[in-house]
Formats: structure tokens, C-alpha cells, sequence
């Protein structure tokens, strides 16, 4: 029983930050119907710039969320400006591949960089776990749960509550009615390629501490990303959350109940499942 | 092209090829050539898939080492020779290919590509592990070919020689069958569905047969570049051969060259292996960098690939000259 | 005076200074990853063949030639490997090639290597087929992956109370995980050691929680991990600690367990672990502490595995050359090399070597594989951010601590 609740805990504590990293993702898409193949990379970047952070100026990696979420965007936007824009009339398939060129000169770039030296981040409050009724939460983990619930719930407020965030809803439903009714939807499209890049680059700095970092850790985290999508119904947040929560929670409880090697495999196998038979997602609020 | 021109480049090619390891004895060099070579096979696979059907792949590699597998399985444990076991690797990757189909064709453009990316990932797990079959993260190794007499002399597998000649001569199938597939019925199809599946099923296409056919024969292609690769770098694990790396580095050949074109993947595959190499040797990098900025590049201001513009740029001249007005 | 200036002295300078230097220099070739996510290994071994080749060089080269290594970038994929040792081989002529590091990269330069008939001496590579092929042409030095968990068993056996009375292993589903995790459970069985756990993982796992927590419930007297990746290493002891397991011992098998960073990430977390690791290099040898402190002189870090290997492999290639008989002949002289590289017989910082035919651990029969190799798995555990040797006795530089003060009671 024990080990049964430590590992639905784990799991969801780790799908809470793959749902941040998947929220990401599917705000694009649902805006642009773009499938952001850098995404992982984005994340690596917030990852290392947490590194960083901590490295050079001793800043915790939870509070430097409030310089480098900022940064992130900043980021998104010009890559959207300046590289995005003008490949996206080039349809669908043009835009994927170029994001996959991306992704690959990122990632190589970082390799380049910082060279193949995983880097871990210590923090000196984080060593030993909390033990809330017997159950190992480590520290780490623990506060990046907290601070994704709250730029979650951010983030609900902004797509709910202000103008903004409403323009982005309604051209991520309908953008010919969104255009219509006289949103900008190009100055919304920068925007969202903004946030989404500002997600990712959260969703790094919070998984920072919890996990080792390395320039090409964009790979794994890509495909991740995307099982969350549609398993959550690409362009849905709440989609997204809950896609990233059910992945941490089969990954943590296939690796203990089925086995560690297959577990990736799982993952796999449901992504397919979901594509071929609920392709709106598990929810059905995806779009095609 | 007129067909006597186009049948008059085919030979000026051929012959060039022929002529090739007579004239370059530098052992170095015939190599680099015999990986040119081979990623035109790889990347003529893809090209029919996602440059003539506009189905973009991401897991190719599963084609790929579904055919290293078979030929290095069959020779190691039934004795089969190579020269049988590389065309017997291209027909299981075309059989293998007919189940990846039929579970990714039913999803179109984006979601297509992410299920083939899901379906390779799940083929290197597999090959990871069935370990009596595929003898898991172990791999196969090939110590001896095996003998071979041609025209009275034994052929000598230390040497390039044979290995170019093999190479050249997949090649020359590869792009044979890309010229074939263009000019056929099927290829007709292909182009329908590439500009517009709906439309096209809306005129009476097959699409499910048309597409299916496209995947065993770019599987098939696939497969015959994964049974040369087993026999020329005799060693094969599952992350040598079904890594995501050679996935995108099939996709980037035909991008490069030219996407919808029957050279297109040879001028990619000189391209990008030639800068390849030399970005390796000069900058100590990762080529990879160099590809990923390719691509960006190509998409961005050469989406026709640059065999694709250079075609293009040819028949616009021609047509001037001919003094027809751009048709 | 003027005589020295004339021309003909000129022209006669000139030819000497201009001789092709190849002439001179005795080539060593060696494929490594520069780039690429191994590259921090690639960098180790590139440390320390230039620390060997200038103290070669220093002392009068090999005959009066120097040593040259020409190292080249394979960015650990197989094909590359090959492309490289080719180059190597017909490009630059080297007269042999060390390195390759992993052992995908290994199998194919061995290949290429016994193909195009050139010596090929590994120095770290541990998949145990690569000298169980029948290759003359390739010869090793360090102990393949079966051979590994030697001073493990020794240790089990020899201290006392020290016989598991249950173990759980976690290994990479590499080629390298389950080569040792492979021998360490078949030692353990003909000890009647019953395993409680086996685990396999694929590299780069993020999370090893869940398995920690199913490894937790089976309360192993000893928890054996193994990982092809430093990455992995660290993160399979975080989160066995953080999971709570209190075995007698946690124990390492992999490169990643031995080198500087698994200490300085994990921090008190890696105290008291042990690595079973592929060095010895007694440190209580004079000749392995001269290296020890010069090699810290001049790159300002603690030589482990990896640079030992690589320091060795150079010193093993140069004493073959010596005996060899070199006329200049690039095949002859390959041939030649590797007949004195058969009959090798000395001792280096890594340890002694001969390289022999014999049968080992997974009833393969070896070639050219150092007899001595058991010998060179050594036990060492991390005490206070430093990893020192602990057994057998003869090797050992401290007293160990066992069981950890942490274990259950």
C-alpha cells in the first residue's frame, strides 16, 4: 500500500511539471496550429538558465523564475518575428520541419556551448526529502508543484479574466470569427508564441533541481510533450494539465507495477491509442 | 526533359559512376562516396513518402532497421548470403511498413508525422528488447563475408570496390524507381493527395491503397539501405540503426536536394555529407549544428530544395529560350 | 666561417629541417568523442595521451622518434567510428589506434581495425565481445564489463560478515548494464545470494523514483547499481536515499560512480557508497603516486579511470614499438608492432600486462585480453568527496566503513 501511494504521489508531483511543459506547447498550437518540435529545447534553455543563475550570481533557481520567465518570452517573441513568421505561409509541414531545424541547431548550439557535461543544481535546503506521513516528497519537487499550480492558475486568471487572454481564446477557436470581430490576430499570435516559450522556459527552471541537466535533454522531453498534448486534446489547457498528470502517473506507476523498460513504451502505446481513436484527446475539447 | 535528353543524362550518370572507382583509388575518399551513396538510397526512401505523397515521416529509421536487422540476421543465423539478404531486408521493411500504415494513415498531416515518431521510438524499444531475436542492446556483429566468385576472380569485401559497386547499383535502383514512380499512374495519385487528400478521395482516388503502396515501396527502399548498412559497417544495435538521428537525417537529405525531384536526395546527400565532413574537420563541431541551420535555411529561402530551384531555374530558362511565355 | 654560409650548407640544412616528418614521428591514432554528449570523456583521454606522449617524448621518444597522436572526433555513433578509424588508417597511416571510448564505437573500429590489419589497443572500451571475436589485430588492456565486478566478489568473500543476505540490483539496458549486472547476479547465485530486486532501466531515465520505491518494499541487505551514464549514477543514488533504502551498502558499477562529479552533485548523499571500478593503480605504488599528483599538477584534477587508461594504453604502445622492429614499411611495420604487442610483457600505472588467450567470466574464449585483468577491479569507496581505494588491503588507501552507518538495524 505503501509503495502504491508513494508512487501515485511521485507520479503526480513529476506530471505537474510535464503539464507545465505541455501547457506550452498547446497554447501554440491551439493559437497557430504550429507543432513547436523546439519546445524541449526551450525548456533546456530555462533549464540552463537556471543553472546559470545559480552558478554565476547565486540566485535560488525558484526565485529566478521572476527574471527568466520574462527572458523566455522576450525569447519567443523573436523567434516568432524573426524566423517563424515568415515560414509559416508556407503551410503546415514547411513550419513542423523548420521547428525541427530549430530544435537541432539549438540543442547542438547548447552542446557547443556548454559542452555534453551534465550539470546538476544543488540546493542546500533540498538534500534530505520532506516526509509527510511516511511518504518521501522530495523538497525540489515539492516546491516546483507549488509554483506550477500557481503560474497554472496564473495563467487561468489571464486567459479568463482579461481582454487578452480572451482575444487568445477566441482566435485559438475560431480565428477567422476572431478576426471578424476585430482582434489582432497576428499581435496575438506573437503573443502566444511569446507565452508559450515563457511556459517552457518556466517549466525548465522549475525542473531544474529535480532532474540533471544536459543540452540535449530537449529530445526526451519533446516526445513527452507530446503525448501530454494529445492525450489532453491539442490547444486545450485543462487538457494539457490533466494529460501531464496522467503521464506522470502512468510512467511512475507502470515502473513500478509493470516494468522500468517498458514504461517509455506505455507512454507510447497510449499516444497512439489516443491518435487513433479519441484524436480530440482523452477530454474530446482538442482540436484537429 | 525531352526523353532523349532525359535518357542521355541517365547514361552521362551511369557512366560517371562507373568510371568513379577507377579514377579515385584514395580508399578515404571511396568511402566518404559510398556513404554518399547510401544516404541517397535512405533519403530516395523518404522522398517518395514525403516528397511525392507529402506524408512527412519521423520514423523511418524503423524502415530502415527493419531491413539492417533481417539481412544481418539472416546471414548470421540462416547463413543467407548478403547479396540475397539486402533485397529480402527491403521486402520485410515493405511488409513491416504495412502495419505502421495502417495505424498512421488514418491521422493526417501533424498528427501523422507524431504517430510515425511514436511508432519508431516503440520499434528500438522492441528491438531493445526481444532479446532472442534481436539479441538486445548486444547487437550483431559480421565478422567474414562470405565467398564470392564474379567473372572468374574471388571478390575481396577488405576492398571498397565491391561495396561502391553495390552502392552505386541501389542507388541507380533507387532513383530508377523514384523516375518510374513519377511517371506512373500511382504517382499521379500521389501528387492529388499531396496537394489535397480530400479532393483527391472526392475524385475517386484510392487514397488508402495509393498511400499504403507509396509506404511499402519507400519501406522497401529504406530496408535495402539498412541491409547495406549491415553488411558495409558489419555491426548493428538498435541504437545504431532505429535512433531518432537517422530519422531526421533522412528527412533532411531530400529537403535539402529538392523534395518531388528524383535527384533531389543525391544532390542532399553530397551536400550534406561533403559539408558534413568538412565542418567535422575544420570546426571540431557537431555537424548537426550545420543540418539544423540547413534546414532552416532551405525552408526558408529554398523550399523547392536546391536540386527543386535548380530544376526550376533550368526549365524557366529553356522555356525563354524556346520563346514560350512561362506556362 | 664563410664556408658554413655557402649554399650547398644551405641546401644541405635545408633538406634535413624539410624531411617529411613522418619519418619521424611514430603515429598514434585515436577515435574519441570530442563532441557531442560523451565528450567529457573524450576530453579525459585527450588529458592524458598528451601528459604520456610528452613524458615519452621528454626521455628521448621511442628509438630516437618521437610519438605523435593524432586524435580524432567520432561524436559516439557508430558509423562515425568507423569513417574514422578508416581515415586514420588510410589518411593519416597512423601505425596503430587506442581509444573509442563506448563500445559501440569500439565494436566498429575493431572491425575496421582487424580488417585493414592494423593494431588496435583499447584502453577503456568494456563490452567483453570485442575481444571475444578471434581479432588478432586488437588487443585490450583494461577488464571487460564481466570482469568488473571482481573486486567486488572479492571483497563479499574475503571481509568479514560482508556476504549479502540479499541484494537488489538496478542496471542500464545497455550492453554494459547487463554485462556486469549479468556476472555480479551469477557470482551472487553461486554464493546462494538471493536477489530480491532486478531492475532494468533505460538510459537517461529523469526519474528513478518509482523503481526505488518497488526496490524499497523488497528491503535488500545490499542495493548493486549499475550505469552506463554519470547522469544516471547520480540520480540513481539521489533517489534511492531520498527513497529511503538503508541497505548494508550501496554499491556502483559504472565510470559514473567514479568520477569527481558524482561527489561533488550528490554531496554528504555520496558517502560511504562504493564503486566497483575497472582501476586499481594501487596507490601505495610510488610510481601510481608520482602520476597521481602530476597529473593533478598540471590539469588540476584527480585522475580516475579514464585518464589512467589512457596514460597506460600510450606507455603499452610505446614499449611495443621499442621491441618492434620498424623499417619504414607501413604494413610491415604494423605487422610488426603487432607481434611485440603479443609479447608484451610489463608494468604500468594501471597495473601489469600481458596479453593472453583465455577463457573468462561468460565462458567466452578471449583474445589478446590482459591476463591480469581480475586483478584490476578494485574496491573503492567515496569518503568526504574523494574516492579512495578500500579493497583488497594491498591496494587499499584507507580503512573502509561498512556497513554504512546508515543501514537499517
Amino acid at each position: 500500500m505503501e509503495t502504491f501511494v508513494q508512487s501515485l504521489v511521485s507520479g503526480l508531483l513529476m506530471g505537474s511539471l510535464y503539464a507545465m511543459i505541455g501547457i506550452g506547447l498547446t497554447v501554440i498550437f491551439g493559437v497557430m496550429r504550429i507543432i513547436n518540435l523546439a519546445h524541449g529545447e526551450m525548456v533546456m534553455l530555462g533549464m540552463f538558465a537556471a543553472f546559470f543563475s545559480q552558478k554565476l550570481f547565486g540566485i535560488d533557481p525558484f526565485l529566478s523564475v521572476l527574471a527568466l520567465a520574462p527572458a523566455m518570452f522576450a525569447v519567443g517573441v523573436l523567434i516568432y518575428r524573426f524566423l517563424l513568421r515568415k515560414v509559416i505561409p508556407g503551410g503546415e509541414l514547411n513550419t513542423l520541419l523548420y521547428t525541427a531545424g530549430m530544435s537541432l541547431l539549438v540543442a547542438n548550439l547548447a552542446l557547443f556551448a556548454w559542452s555534453g557535461d551534465y550539470r546538476t543544481i544543488t540546493l542546500s535546503y533540498g538534500l534530505a526529502p520532506l516526509r509527510p506521513l511516511g511518504i518521501a516528497v522530495p523538497v525540489a519537487l515539492a516546491i516546483g508543484f507549488g509554483m506550477a499550480a500557481a503560474v497554472t492558475t496564473a495563467l487561468w486568471l489571464f486567459l479568463g479574466a482579461t481582454d487578452t487572454g480572451r482575444a487568445i481564446r477566441a482566435t485559438s477557436q475560431n480565428r477567422e470569427a476572431a478576426i471578424l470581430m476585430g482582434i489582432d490576430v497576428e499581435k496575438v499570435a506573437v503573443l502566444t508564441f511569446g507565452l508559450g516559450t515563457a511556459l517552457a522556459g518556466t517549466a525548465g527552471v522549475l525542473l531544474a533541481p529535480s532532474l540533471y541537466l544536459y543540452p540535449t535533454v530537449g529530445e526526451l522531453l519533446i516526445v513527452k510533450s507530446f503525448v501530454i498534448v494529445v492525450l489532453g486534446g491539442l490547444g486545450s489547457v485543462p487538457g494539457a494539465i490533466a494529460g501531464g498528470l496522467l503521464l506522470g502517473l502512468v510512467e511512475s506507476l507502470g515502473a513500478v507495477y509493470v516494468s522500468a523498460t517498458y514504461k517509455d513504451g506505455l507512454g507510447y502505446v497510449l499516444f497512439l491509442l489516443v491518435l487513433l481513436y479519441r484524436p480530440a484527446g482523452l477530454f474530446g475539447v482538442g482540436k484537429s | 526533359m525531352s526523353r532523349r535528353a532525359a535518357a542521355l543524362a541517365w547514361a552521362c550518370g551511369a557512366a560517371a559512376v562507373a568510371a568513379l572507382p577507377l579514377l579515385v583509388k584514395n580508399a578515404f575518399l571511396l568511402h566518404v562516396v559510398i556513404l554518399i551513396l547510401m544516404w541517397t538510397v535512405l533519403g530516395a526512401a523518404w522522398n517518395v513518402l514525403g516528397g511525392f505523397a507529402g506524408q512527412v515521416s519521423f520514423g523511418h529509421a524503423a524502415l530502415f532497421g527493419i531491413g539492417a536487422y533481417t539481412t544481418i540476421i539472416l546471414f548470421l543465423k540462416a547463413g543467407v548470403a548478403p547479396w540475397w539478404g539486402i533485397p529480402l531486408g527491403g521486402m520485410a521493411a515493405a511488409l513491416g511498413s504495412v502495419p505502421i500504415g495502417l495505424i498512421c494513415f488514418r491521422l493526417r498531416g501533424p498528427y501523422f508525422s507524431l504517430a510515425t515518431l511514436a511508432v519508431a521510438e516503440l520499434a528500438k524499444l522492441v528491438a531493445l528488447n526481444w532479446e532472442s531475436v534481436t539479441n538486445g542492446p548486444v547487437g550483431f556483429l559480421i565478422t567474414d563475408l562470405p565467398q564470392l566468385r564474379l567473372l572468374g576472380h574471388a571478390v575481396d569485401w577488405e576492398a571498397k570496390t565491391p561495396f561502391y559497386a553495390l552502392a552505386a547499383l541501389l542507388m541507380g535502383f533507387a532513383l530508377f524507381a523514384t523516375a518510374r514512380l513519377r511517371q506512373s499512374r500511382l504517382g499521379a495519385y500521389l501528387v492529388a493527395i499531396r496537394e489535397n487528400e480530400d479532393a483527391a478521395e472526392a475524385i475517386g482516388v484510392d487514397t488508402v491503397r495509393a498511400k499504403v503502396l507509396t509506404l511499402a515501396l519507400s519501406g522497401f527502399l529504406a530496408g535495402l539501405g539498412g541491409g547495406f548498412y549491415a553488411c558495409y559497417f558489419r555491426y548493428v544495435d538498435p541504437d545504431a540503426v532505429l535512433n531518432i538521428g537517422l530519422s531526421m537525417e533522412m528527412v533532411f537529405i531530400p529537403m535539402v536536394g529538392g523534395l518531388g525531384t528524383v535527384c533531389g536526395p543525391l544532390v542532399g546527400a553530397v551536400f550534406l555529407t561533403t559539408v558534413g565532413e568538412a565542418v567535422r574537420e575544420r570546426f571540431q563541431v557537431g555537424h548537426l549544428i550545420f543540418y539544423g541551420l540547413f534546414m532552416m535555411i532551405v525552408i526558408r529561402f529554398l523550399p523547392e530544395g536546391i536540386w527543386g530551384r535548380a530544376a526550376l531555374a533550368l526549365r524557366g530558362r529553356r522555356k525563354e529560350a524556346k520563346g514560350v511565355g512561362a506556362a | 666561417m664563410r664556408k658554413l654560409a655557402s649554399p650547398q650548407w644551405a641546401l644541405l640544412v635545408a633538406a634535413v629541417l624539410a624531411a617529411p616528418a613522418s619519418a619521424q614521428t611514430l603515429k598514434i591514432g585515436a577515435p574519441q568523442p570530442m563532441t557531442g554528449p560523451d565528450a567529457p570523456f573524450g576530453d579525459k583521454f585527450k588529458k592524458a595521451y598528451s601528459m604520456a606522449i610528452e613524458e615519452i617524448n621528454a626521455a628521448g621518444g621511442v628509438n630516437g622518434k618521437k610519438l605523435e597522436i593524432v586524435i580524432e572526433d567520432h561524436q559516439a555513433k557508430n558509423a562515425l567510428a568507423a569513417t574514422i578509424a578508416e581515415k586514420l588508417i588510410t589518411q593519416e597511416k597512423v601505425l596503430v589506434l587506442t581509444g573509442g571510448r563506448a563500445s559501440g564505437q569500439a565494436m566498429e573500429i575493431a572491425s575496421v581495425a582487424q580488417r585493414l590489419k592494423t593494431p588496435y589497443l583499447i584502453d577503456h572500451p568494456s563490452a567483453d565481445m570485442v575481444t571475444t571475436k578471434g581479432f588478432e589485430w586488437v588487443f585490450r588492456n583494461n577488464p571487460t564489463g564481466s570482469i568488473y565486478p571482481s573486486g567486488f566478489d572479492a571483497f563479499i568473500v574475503e571481509y568479514p560478515n560482508a556476504m549479502p543476505k540479499s541484494a537488489a540490483v538496478v542496471y542500464d539496458n545497455t550492453l554494459f548494464g547487463k554485462t556486469i549486472a549479468g556476472a555480479v547476479m551469477k557470482f551472487l547465485k553461486s554464493k546462494n545470494v538471493p536477489v530480491v530486486a532486478e531492475e532494468a532501466y533505460p538510459v537517461n531515465t529523469l526519474d528513478f523514483k518509482p523503481i526505488m520505491t518497488k526496490v524499497k518494499g523488497t528491503n535488500p541487505d545490499y542495493l548493486l547499481l549499475m550505469a552506463v551514464a554519470t547522469t544516471d549514477a547520480i540520480l540513481l543514488t539521489r533517489h534511492a536515499k531520498e527513497m529511503g533504502i538503508e541497505p548494508r551498502a550501496f554499491v556502483g558499477f559504472g565510470g559514473g560512480f567514479g568520477v569527481a562529479d558524482f561527489a561533488s552533485q550528490l554531496g554528504p548523499l555520496a558517502q560511504n557508497v562504493f564503486s566497483s571500478a575497472a582501476w586499481s593503480g594501487n596507490p601505495n605504488d610510488p610510481r601510481t603516486k608520482a602520476f597521481y599528483d602530476k597529473f593533478h599538477a598540471r590539469y588540476g584534477i584527480w585522475p580516475h579511470e579514464h585518464e589512467v587508461e589512457g596514460y597506460a594504453a600510450i606507455f603499452i604502445l610505446a614499449d611495443a614499438m621499442k621491441r618492434a622492429h620498424l623499417t619504414g614499411n607501413l604494413e610491415a611495420d604494423r605487422d610488426e608492432i603487432r607481434k611485440a604487442l603479443a609479447a608484451t610483457d610489463m608494468t604500468t600505472v594501471f597495473g601489469k600486462v600481458k596479453f593472453g588467450n583465455w577463457t573468462g567470466p561468460t565462458g567466452d574464449p578471449f583474445t589478446n585480453q590482459n591476463i591480469y585483468s581480475p586483478e584490476h577491479s578494485v574496491l573503492a569507496q567515496w569518503r568526504d568527496g574523494q574516492l579512495l581505494n578500500v579493497w583488497p588491503k594491498a591496494y587499499a588507501e584507507t580503512a573502509l566503513v561498512f556497513p554504512d552507518p546508515g543501514a537499517r538495524k
